[in-house]
């Protein structure tokens, strides 16, 4: 079972239950609310916000009774199976990467292994537009931030820190371990959607570089 | 249209500080990270929108003072540190002064001003630099034809500024001391230096943190107000983030977040319960 509180007197705040957060939203994106402005995933919740207190209310009133319903469990097995799937071509050759090896007490290929077997998933997006958190970094590599951010990093940076992976989508100051980098373009304001890596979608990373010679079990 | 539509157009003389170009912002966009932007201030937005007769939400400019412009024809605009509307000939530099008592001004030309949108709006996202080019010495920013209905002058003195404004309980607030809300009602705040349109920062005793553990990031909304480790209160404006992890202790009422956008550094904001309890 989902909760539902208010978030001020315009945005709902879904919590918990049967489905992920991006799922949740895909789910809630469904429902026929008036007066929706987004529909934001975040880590463990999903906010909705409305033109209005009035349509919060009503929309608030409306989900209450889905959300508590155990058949909402049903709809999360109809939204994995449209979940996307991203392959990103990856090089890995960031300047953190021998410093996330030693700190994690592994060898750089054994690292790269770690991350190109690994499924990653979009949980949220945030920090800048098209920035995706993608979940399902293998534990050995989740390290806390760098303790001095870097002014600028630069655009298809991929980058590790705390549970996450994520590819920087524009230059921006950042704090995370620079792993690597890709030529995808993760971010284009042209394209519908802008953002290549949305909350829900499954991510897989290819090493560029091809055949190291690494075993990519475990 | 042709030539006269053509020459119509806002020069950007002096940037002057914080000047971007707004409209009623993006929707839609949150889930991948893009915030809504749009006027700091929306109600003295529109009122100086209208005062030329144009629509509440037509694009305009903000600036925190300093900005000068000159029009390439003769234009009827108006600037909120003025109020009313007057007629601007070509050539002719208007200057839009440091306010002394709020944070923003707004200068509107009748018609709007037309530029390329991004993602469905011509507002600029200070945080990120999305939306149009950002402004600089000799920027030209087309003006539209779009008009409404001319209002009547004596309809544009904005409300009275209070410093007074309603709060939503937060979904964190388990995480503080047990009249942790109530606290922080009773507090008085005062705002920050620098002024920005991401969030405002208030100086003030916070309520004592009980549950230390990690926040799960939320998504923020318009309002949102974050305690942050150094004890600061920072209010979400109109460029905040998308998602955040620091705890949220309350949500400002929506239309009440432009009063403090627009406290100045130095002075007291108040807080009061807008209610509690409210189950959905």
């Amino acid at each position: 079972m989902a909760d539902i509180e208010y978030l001020g007197s315009r945005a709902l705040l879904v919590s918990g239950g049967p489905l992920s957060a991006p799922h949740l939203a895909q789910w809630l994106e469904r429902q026929v609310l008036d007066g929706v402005c987004d529909v934001v995933p975040a880590a463990a919740s999903v906010t909705i916000t409305f033109d209005s207190p009035d349509q919060c209310t009503t929309a608030a009133r409306h989900l209450r009774p889905i959300l508590e319903d155990p058949a909402l469990e049903t709809a999360a097995s109809d939204a994995t199976a449209a979940d996307h799937q991203i392959e990103l071509p990856c090089c890995f050759d960031g300047p953190d990467l021998a410093e996330v090896a030693e700190t994690s007490g592994l060898v750089v290929d054994e690292v790269i292994a770690a991350l190109t077997t690994a499924i990653l998933r979009v949980e949220f997006c945030g920090f800048s537009p098209g920035f995706a958190y993608l979940g399902g970094l293998p534990s050995m590599l989740q390290l806390p931030r760098r303790s001095r951010p870097r002014q600028r990093v630069e655009a298809g940076s991929l980058a590790i820190a705390s549970r996450y992976a994520a590819v920087y989508p524009t230059s921006t100051p950042g704090g995370w371990h620079i792993v690597g980098s890709t030529q995808a373009e993760i971010w284009r304001t042209d394209r519908t959607p802008p953002a290549l890596l949305r909350p829900g979608a499954q991510v897989r990373l290819i090493d560029m570089a091809g055949d190291r010679g690494v075993e990519s079990g475990g | 249209m042709g030539e006269q539509h053509t020459s119509r157009a806002v020069i950007i003389e002096e940037v002057g500080w914080l000047t971007t170009i707004q409209d009623s912002g993006r929707r839609g966009y949150a889930s991948f990270g893009v915030t809504t932007s749009g006027p700091v201030d929306p109600v003295l937005a529109g009122t100086v929108n209208r005062s030329v007769g144009n629509d509440h939400t037509a694009t305009l400019l903000e600036t925190a003072g300093g900005l000068v412009v000159t029009v390439e024809a003769d234009s009827v605009v108006a600037c909120s540190g003025h109020i009313a509307p007057t007629l601007l000939r070509a050539g002719e530099r208007l200057r839009v002064d440091i306010p002394t008592d709020r944070n923003f001004e707004y200068l509107a030309v009748a018609g709007g001003i037309e530029v390329d949108e991004v993602l469905g709006s011509a507002s600029q996202d200070s945080m990120s630099g999305l939306g149009p080019p950002v402004l600089q010495p000799g920027s030209r920013l087309g003006v539209g034809s779009m008009l409404g209905s001319f209002i009547a002058v004596d309809q544009l003195v904005p409300a009275r500024p209070t410093t007074v404004v309603r709060v939503w309980p937060g979904p964190h607030l388990s995480m503080f001391e047990a009249d942790a809300f109530d606290r922080f009602c009773s507090m008085e705040w005062r705002v920050e230096a620098p002024v920005n349109r991401i969030a405002a920062r208030l100086t003030g005793s916070a309520p004592e943190r009980v549950d230390h553990s990690e926040v799960a990031s939320v998504a923020l909304v318009l309002g949102a107000i974050q305690l942050h480790p150094d004890g600061a209160a920072a209010v979400m404006l109109a460029d905040h983030p998308t998602t955040g992890g620091y705890p949220v202790i309350g949500v400002v009422e929506h239309d009440e977040v432009r009063i403090i956008a627009q406290t100045r550094p130095g002075r007291a904001v108040r807080f009061i319960s807008a209610g509690r309890d409210r189950i959905c």
